[in-house]
């Protein structure tokens, strides 16, 4: 039994049920991780708080299972061993879908307990400046996309966790000054959020000319696998890269129109109270 | 400061990495594939091909680049990769030198591999690849007399089998020797590098 997906090692693809108990246990620790934030919590009167506390129990449990949908059977081993276009489909569930909604999820309370860690807070602190941020999740992305650091580290379960946990670190760097969940850090105004998140979805990074462009299949670890009916290496590299645009700028567009609507309504409450002081 | 070094680090380690990945694979002889220390003359066999016609190998291949593999059309893994990554850079080349090579495929399932699938099979990587079945005795005998190992049955669930078999593609040039050898884990690129230089090798003024 293998605990976490990696290259097909040969194996041609079937549609035969396989369990990965090394991503049933993430799954398992990130919901003890969510208990733990919860159970002390005193009980909600008000209706709002309780709808509040349903909605974040709701993105979480999101949050949660997209990780879970992108590491466990079918689109883990599909993308970790057979085809790349599902392996990209992994990053924007990994990335830029999960994080968002976990730390959209956990209650404000969660945030206060990290100052009984000063250090850590500090390194927060600084890693989640929004340039830093941008800076680290690029560069993240574009490392854990480079043909020749992805083929060796997919043959082992190993190698393939490091890429998969490397872009959910990754993705939670990136989301966290935009949902700036301490309230002390307000990081920065709804027009500069939408710059970020527009920035990024025009970004253009090396690997996605490389899947788009090259003549040949770019990553090992597809072009040998047991090839899978109907698909060619490089068709599904295209196809790959085609997601990893389309899909995060679609992400990205998404949270922008969240954005701007969490503005506009900020700014119609705060009218009325404007109007009153006069 | 840290985090421009930290940025140089990366932009080092990434151009590092590209470089290795463009000329790690290259030998000495500048081929990918592995040179023959003893290199494999052609042999004359006669097997049928996917009409039902007889096809002498030596007499039919004289005057191409000859690219040589054993195996079958239910294999899960190593014959379709090898075909497919071989039809797929063939397909890239100029008429002029794709018009240079042969591909001949030579069934070591004689039982399941009837003309038909093979030829349905071939066709989904090259029309023109060339599939030939014979004797299973016949087949092997030709594999060690070029040098590999012979075929054989591996039994798997369900009363199926698998064929155990070389796994390299021999690469015979225009002097009807094969020098160069292509292990499986050839890649696309390895092949679009080594093929246009078989055309064009002359091995005696090496």
């Amino acid at each position: 039994m293998r605990w976490w997906c990696a290259s097909s090692r040969g194996v041609a693809w079937d549609w035969t049920w396989q369990p990965y108990i090394g991503v049933w246990a993430l799954v398992a620790l990130l919901a003890v991780f969510y208990w733990l934030q919860v159970r002390k919590l005193p009980i909600p009167e008000s209706p709002t708080e309780r709808s509040r506390r349903r909605r974040q129990a709701i993105l979480f449990g999101g949050g949660a299972l997209a990780l879970w949908s992108a590491l466990d059977w079918p689109l883990g081993p599909l993308g970790s061993g057979y085809l790349a276009s599902v392996h990209m489909v992994q990053y924007l569930l990994l990335a830029l879908i999960g994080p968002p909604l976990l730390l959209l999820g956990l209650p404000g309370t969660s945030y206060d307990k990290l100052r009984a860690w000063p250090r850590a807070l500090t390194v927060l602190r600084n890693t989640t400046q929004p340039l830093v941020a941008f800076f680290i999740f690029n560069v993240a992305v574009t490392v854990t996309h480079w043909p020749s650091l992805v083929d060796p580290l997919m043959r082992s379960q190993v190698g393939s966790f490091v890429l998969d946990i490397s872009w959910l670190l990754a993705g939670i760097i990136f989301w966290w000054p935009l949902i700036s969940p301490v309230p002390e850090w307000p990081r920065f105004a709804p027009i500069f959020k939408m710059a970020y998140l527009g920035l990024n979805g025009i970004m253009i990074r090396p690997p996605f000319f490389i899947l788009l462009f090259s003549k040949f299949p770019a990553y090992a670890t597809y072009e040998l696998a047991p090839p899978i009916p109907g698909t060619s290496a490089l068709s599904d590299q295209q196809l790959a890269a085609g997601i990893m645009k389309l899909g995060s700028a679609l992400i990205m567009v998404v949270a922008m129109v969240l954005v701007f609507s969490d503005w506009v309504r900020s700014s119609q409450r705060q009218e009325p109270a404007r109007a009153d002081r006069f | 400061m840290s985090y421009l070094r930290a940025a140089t680090t990366s932009v080092c380690i990434l151009a590092a990495s590209a470089c290795l990945s463009a000329s790690d694979r290259e030998t000495a002889s500048g081929y990918r594939g592995r040179i023959f220390p003893d290199p494999r003359p052609k042999i004359d066999f006669t097997l049928k091909d996917t009409e039902g016609a007889d096809f002498g190998f030596r007499q039919e291949t004289d005057g191409f680049v000859t690219l040589l593999f054993f195996g079958y059309t239910h294999c899960p893994d190593v014959c379709p990769i090898h075909m497919a990554n071989i039809g797929a850079v063939l397909n890239g080349f100029p008429f002029e030198l794709r018009r240079q090579f042969k591909v001949v495929f030579v069934s070591t399932d004689p039982e399941r591999d009837t003309p038909e699938r093979m030829r349905r099979w071939l066709d989904s990587f090259g029309t023109d690849f060339i599939g030939l079945t014979g004797p299973r005795e016949q087949v092997n005998q030709i594999q060690v007399a070029l040098g590999l190992p012979g075929s054989v049955i591996e039994e798997t669930e369900g009363g199926e089998y698998l064929v155990g078999h070389s796994s390299s593609v021999l690469a015979f040039t225009k002097d009807n020797v094969a020098h160069v050898g292509y292990p499986f884990g050839t890649r696309q690129d390895d092949w679009a590098h080594d093929l246009p230089k078989l055309v064009d090798e002359r091995w005696g003024s090496r």
